[in-house]
């Protein structure tokens, strides 16, 4: 079982090494993300609410939108190489249940290879964004960086062993993630201060990070909310991913 | 002695039904081919017999972990040819991959094990989801037009690779649609209607 689990670890990263539109997306995508709409948003203030604490607090316009934008960009990014990884492998996966690879150490591997990409993509949209905005909260936005990413990865996974296509699976993923992290923020959306966003994936993360940020906060509460989603997306993934692979014969 | 025993195997898509009772015993060291035309369910029964699609009725027994090469070549495209051997390695649990490595140079690919899976050609493919299909030495194969795609030498080293394992004791089935190999089986299955309903005598072992 170790065997197979350290395998199949090493073996999934290094797969999605390979994935050349990843590394364009992330080397090009997130900079010229970050650029163009800190070009376009002025430092005006407007009113975020943190739910957690209750308060209205007044944030420089042009910094919250860097975080919503990062958030965006690496949700987008991380649903898709998760995504594409789970479509991709799907059928070889099934070969090697077939050739007695243990079901429980293929998708263990799957869901921690899922984290480990999370985690560094999280982390490099939040070096990347220092170019632009040296927040006092680094920490924070960061650590919200990689919730959202892992919130994703788990969505990514579930589009991947739900969806009949890649079209609609990409589709998906753009359309939520852009609609999820576009709607929390007040520069954007009027109506972000809403308690209906409160149920929203990136609600966690984008709290997490303007308190961190902004208010020098540490909103532990909303560390939990975006673990919540996270888990509920990759068991739901993962419980429809062991139902399509196929019964295991041989020890 | 019986490697591979099928009893009563049923299967249908919808209101069609594809195989209706199905019987099929192969001995140790047996060559078979089971040959019909298409749609019939040759594949639908190979992956039967490999577990990957469980039977509406009957059942599969085997004389242990078969080596499996579907029709369609099934690999990671990002995966090396030597990192597909490791990852096959560790599902068989077998510690030394000499065997993989063997088949590699006698079906001539070598110069490859560095290489992408979506970078080779159909045939080089075709060979790397072969390999990994015999790399355990397996008493039971089950391959799915296993030479698609081969050059002539390949498709002889196929046969010659074939041979050896039958002397070895290796039951295989082969779906194959090529009629003018039939005499290199021991025995041709015909599947007609759901069932295998005629088997052709035995024939002399391919030279």
């Amino acid at each position: 079982m170790r065997q197979q689990l350290e395998t199949a670890l090493r073996l999934s990263l290094a797969a999605q090494v390979r994935n050349r539109l990843a590394w364009i997306l992330l080397v090009v995508f997130v900079p010229v993300w970050y650029l163009l709409i800190g070009s376009m948003i002025s430092h005006t203030g407007a009113e975020f609410r943190l739910r957690a604490t209750g308060t209205g607090i007044v944030v420089d316009g042009h910094n919250l939108t860097l975080i919503t934008a990062g958030l965006s960009a690496i949700t987008l990014i991380t649903g898709f190489v998760v995504f594409a990884a789970v479509r991709r492998s799907l059928p070889f996966d099934r070969r090697l249940v077939l050739s007695g690879y243990r079901h429980a150490a293929l998708i263990a591997a799957k869901t921690n290879a899922a984290l480990v990409q999370a985690v560094g993509i999280g982390a490099y949209a939040a070096l990347v964004l220092l170019a632009f905005w040296r927040p006092a909260g680094a920490w924070a936005v960061a650590a919200a960086f990689m919730l959202g990413a892992a919130t994703y990865a788990a969505f990514g996974l579930l589009i991947g062993v739900l969806v009949r296509g890649d079209l609609e699976g990409f589709f998906l993923i753009i359309m939520i993630s852009m609609l999820d992290t576009f709607l929390e923020n007040p520069v954007d959306n009027p109506l972000a201060n809403r308690p209906l966003l409160e149920f929203f994936p990136s609600y966690g993360p984008t709290q997490f990070a303007a308190a961190g940020a902004f208010h020098h906060q540490a909103l532990v509460s909303m560390v939990g909310v975006s673990l919540a989603w996270t888990a509920a997306f990759a068991l739901l993934g993962l419980v429809v991913l062991r139902l399509r692979l196929p019964a295991r014969r041989w020890a | 002695m019986s490697a591979l025993t099928a009893r009563g195997i049923c299967q249908a898509f919808g209101r069609r039904q594809v195989l209706a009772g199905l019987d099929l015993e192969v001995a140790a060291g047996e060559l078979v081919a089971v040959v019909g035309e298409n749609g019939t369910g040759k594949t639908t029964l190979l992956r039967i017999l490999a577990g990957d699609l469980r039977p509406d009725a009957g059942t599969v027994t085997m004389a242990g972990r078969p080596g499996y090469c579907p029709q369609t070549v099934v690999l990671d495209e990002a995966l090396t040819v030597d990192q597909h051997v490791r990852y096959f390695q560790a599902a068989y649990g077998i510690g030394s991959a000499a065997r993989a490595g063997e088949l590699i140079e006698r079906l001539g690919y070598a110069s490859y094990r560095g290489q992408p899976a979506g970078t080779l050609s159909g045939g080089t493919r075709q060979k790397l989801s072969l390999t990994l299909a015999l790399m355990h030495d397996p008493p039971v194969l089950l391959l799915d037009e296993p030479y698609q795609g081969f050059d002539w030498e390949t498709y002889l080293a196929f046969w010659d690779l074939t041979g050896e394992l039958r002397a070895a004791g290796t039951a295989t089935v082969v779906i194959s649609h090529l009629v003018f190999e039939q005499e290199r089986f021991d025995r041709v299955c015909h599947l007609t209607d759901g069932q295998i309903t005629e088997e052709a005598g035995r024939h002399a072992p391919a030279a």
